[in-house]
């Protein structure tokens, strides 16, 4: 036991006390935190506002456009982007940049400028230079007859990039020549108000028990925490496997072997690795759990309700549980791999079998996302390989049943028992195998043999 | 020889991989407080045995005690064994190498840390205390190894090949180091190709090749019966004893030297004698022993054969 208990230690600080890991480990909740609190940053740092000039020659739609352009209108504008943009995943890419956009949220100020009189000619000219001298930032020409076939609504800015500000500004001019034609068609502004005026949408799913729930977010999350899982699963099997075959690839394994038992060495090996991945993943929920406080706390000063999917103590526990399950059974495979070849290389041809699995369970999960019930669903969630992916995926999504969550730890826990008992033997006789890779035949040999 | 005299009992022991036969029935005793050399051309069966008389491997038929009892993971503690092919983790400090090595063989840390800085000390290493395996020589690391073998302060050395990789000036610190751990009373098994170091080192010799034993015994015993009466002579005079066929049973005639083959049973004492006694004027007088190299290539070659 104490020797044991001496590689578990070794292995565990041989990961933990590495660059890689200390980088690994830290960057991803700074990369997260640059995600969830830069924008914030950015939002409240609002762009210099535009120094505008309106012409109005109607002089109907000035008095429109500075109301729809005011900063209570703006504000509300800049709320409904922000919560579109986080539920709707499926908007395009230039839909996205366009909200992002009006969540920065340009402000106007208007100049005062008296035209009378003028000709369209001086206008121009007299606005262009101030624009030059820099005291004026765009002007916006509204033509005499607003229903002409070739009314022309002139803008001119200096800001060329300030797509958002021009966004904004074309927005409120458009509804302000549309309030204005139908109040020409003699409609009144409280008909009008009622007839513009949005549906509320709630949209809510139902769990098992026809409770609602919301589902905002359900399936960021769900993708998060599978893809989480499929990475650290790939990469500590690589880890396990690459710390093998180093031992075999520069004959440690025979000290070791002369010092405590092949099977005390592997599970000590599986074990500290395994405290390792613990130990990472712990770090990056706790920091994610962090930054989701930060983000709601956030926008809920900033009058929004976001929800965010209901995450209780005991999903942490079983997403714990169901890491280790994967791990033990990954590790065992890769651990199997590293002590039948002689080096990394030979360890990647092999590692593509168990890559495949992992992201064939990572895909499952999609399915999982989509409708949690299914027998799809309920069959992935509890095979061996996908099990560790797709059901922490189910139970965000839709926790089922508590005797499908143990049917799943248990048929997991037993094909771990049988893959270490398979792993311990190959490795016992493959880690003292130099020279050439080991082919399937004699693997299965030394499985029956020893 | 008393039974507690004994480290090791290798007895009938045999071990096959499917139908190659690794070794085959080998019985030999280690002597205590001895240096034992285990010797035998690549794939006599040297790494088999050793593999599990460490309990790396175990025997197919047989019996290998320890200490005079049946090996178990207990007696792996009291062994320290330096495998012919063995290497360091690359990337650890030299330290904490040594510090696991001698925890995996049950040394707590504080001991470990004193013996680390003896024995560092002593291999005129202890700057590379903190540095990483990929900064050292190759003779530094085989000394390294060296440590991790002695660190727990075992009581049966297996030494194989332990001077490869090492310029002569190392070669001959190294043979120092294990003569004063055999002072100490440790007991040494020595398995090597250098017949020469075996030759300077060794208090008892087995050779075996094609898993079976050849020869054994004290490094004295096995040269004597090798030995084949015959004296290198370089003298002036005394010319009429070698005519005595009692005593010589023939010579050849090197350039200034002779060298003669005694008769049955003659003594060489009385040969020197008489020729003393006939006025030769000798500058040498030598008998000839077969070394341990001769032995070597004649009994492999033979049981080759």
């Amino acid at each position: 036991m104490r020797k044991f208990l001496a590689v578990v230690k070794h292995e565990y600080k041989k990961v933990v006390l590495k660059w890689t890991f200390l980088i690994g480990t830290l960057l991803l909740p700074l990369i997260g935190a640059g995600v969830a609190i830069v924008p914030a940053i950015i939002f409240s740092i609002k762009g210099e506002p535009t120094r505008i000039a309106v012409i109005d020659q109607s002089g109907k739609i000035a008095p429109r456009l500075k109301e729809n352009l005011s900063a209570e209108r703006m504000s509300a504008k800049i709320k409904q982007a922000a919560k579109d943009s986080l539920t709707d995943l499926d908007a395009s890419q230039q839909e996205r940049i366009n909200r992002s956009a009006e969540q920065l949220g340009a402000s106007f100020v208007f100049t005062d400028y008296d035209f009378a009189e003028k000709p369209l000619e001086q206008i121009r000219r007299e606005l262009g230079g101030k624009i030059t001298a820099k005291e004026l930032d765009a002007y916006l020409l509204i033509p005499n007859n607003l229903d002409a076939v070739d009314a022309k609504y002139e803008f001119r800015s200096r800001k060329a990039g300030d797509f958002g500000g021009e966004r904004n500004l074309r927005d409120a001019l458009n509804e302000a020549v549309r309030s204005e034609r139908l109040a020409g068609a003699n409609i009144s502004e409280t008909q009008l108000k009622d007839l513009s005026k949005n549906v509320d949408f709630d949209s809510k799913s139902l769990d098992e028990k026809g409770d609602e729930k919301d589902s905002d977010g359900v399936f960021i999350a769900s993708f998060v925490i599978g893809l989480m899982i499929y990475i650290t699963l790939a990469i500590y099997g690589q880890m396990i496997m690459a710390a093998v075959v180093e031992e075999k690839e520069t004959r440690i394994a025979e000290i070791l072997f002369s010092s405590a038992k092949p099977f005390e060495l592997m599970m000590g090996k599986l074990v500290g690795v395994g405290l390792a991945g613990l130990t990472q993943l712990a770090i990056w929920i706790i920091s994610a759990l962090v930054l989701v406080g930060i983000v709601v706390a956030q926008m809920s000063a900033a009058g929004m309700s976001i929800s965010i999917p209901n995450i209780s103590p005991l999903m942490v526990v079983y997403f714990f549980i169901f890491f280790l399950l994967g791990f033990f059974i990954y590790a065992s495979i890769f651990a199997l791999i590293g002590s039948m070849v002689t080096t990394m290389q030979e360890g990647g041809q092999f590692s593509l079998p168990p890559i495949m699995l992992l992201l064939v369970g990572f895909y499952f999960s999609f399915a999982v996302i989509r409708d949690p019930n299914s027998s799809l669903s309920f069959w992935v969630s509890i095979a061996p390989f996908f099990a560790p992916i797709t059901m922490p995926v189910r139970i965000l999504a839709e926790t089922p049943p508590f005797w499908q969550i143990g049917l799943s730890i248990l048929i997991n826990s037993l094909a771990i028992a049988g893959l270490v008992w398979l792993a311990s033997r190959v490795y016992r006789v493959g880690m003292l195998m130099y020279g050439k890779r080991a082919t399937i035949p004699e693997v299965w040999k030394w499985i029956r043999q020893s | 020889m008393s039974e507690q005299n004994i480290t090791l009992r290798v007895e009938n022991v045999s071990k096959h991989y499917g139908e190659f036969t690794a070794v085959s029935n080998l019985s030999f005793d280690v002597r205590a407080g001895r240096v034992f050399g285990f010797l035998g051309p690549n794939g006599a069966g040297k790494t088999t045995t050793i593999r599990m008389i460490v309990g790396i491997t175990f025997p197919d038929e047989g019996r290998i005690e320890l200490f005079g009892e049946k090996i178990s993971n207990d007696s792996q503690n009291r062994i320290g064994y330096l495998p012919e092919e063995r290497g360091l983790y690359k990337k650890m400090k030299v330290q904490d190498q040594l510090r696991y090595f001698a925890a995996l063989k049950n040394v707590s840390q504080a001991e470990a840390d004193r013996r680390i800085d003896f024995w560092l000390d002593r291999m005129q290493l202890s700057e590379w205390k903190k540095k990483k395996t990929t900064d050292l020589s190759k003779g530094m690391s085989q000394k390294i190894q060296f440590i991790s073998t002695v660190l727990h302060n075992p009581d049966l050395l297996i030494l194989d090949e332990p001077f490869s990789g090492l310029d002569p000036i190392n070669v001959e610190f190294m043979i120092e180091v294990v003569a004063e751990l055999k002072a100490q009373g440790k007991t040494i098994i020595f398995s090597t190709h250098l017949m020469e170091t075996a030759e300077r080192l060794c208090d008892d010799i087995i050779l075996i090749n094609k898993s079976r034993r050849v020869v054994g015994g004290t490094l004295r015993e096995v040269k004597a019966s090798f030995s084949k009466n015959l004296i290198a002579l370089r003298a002036v005079g005394g010319d009429s004893v070698l005519e005595d066929k009692t005593l010589v049973a023939g010579f050849v005639k090197h350039a200034d030297e002779r060298e003669i083959e005694l008769a049955e049973d003659a003594d060489a004492q009385i040969l020197l004698k008489k020729l003393i006694e006939n006025g030769a004027a000798i500058s040498k007088f030598e008998q000839i022993e077969p070394s341990l190299n001769d032995i070597f290539i004649e009994k492999v070659n033979e049981t080759n054969a």
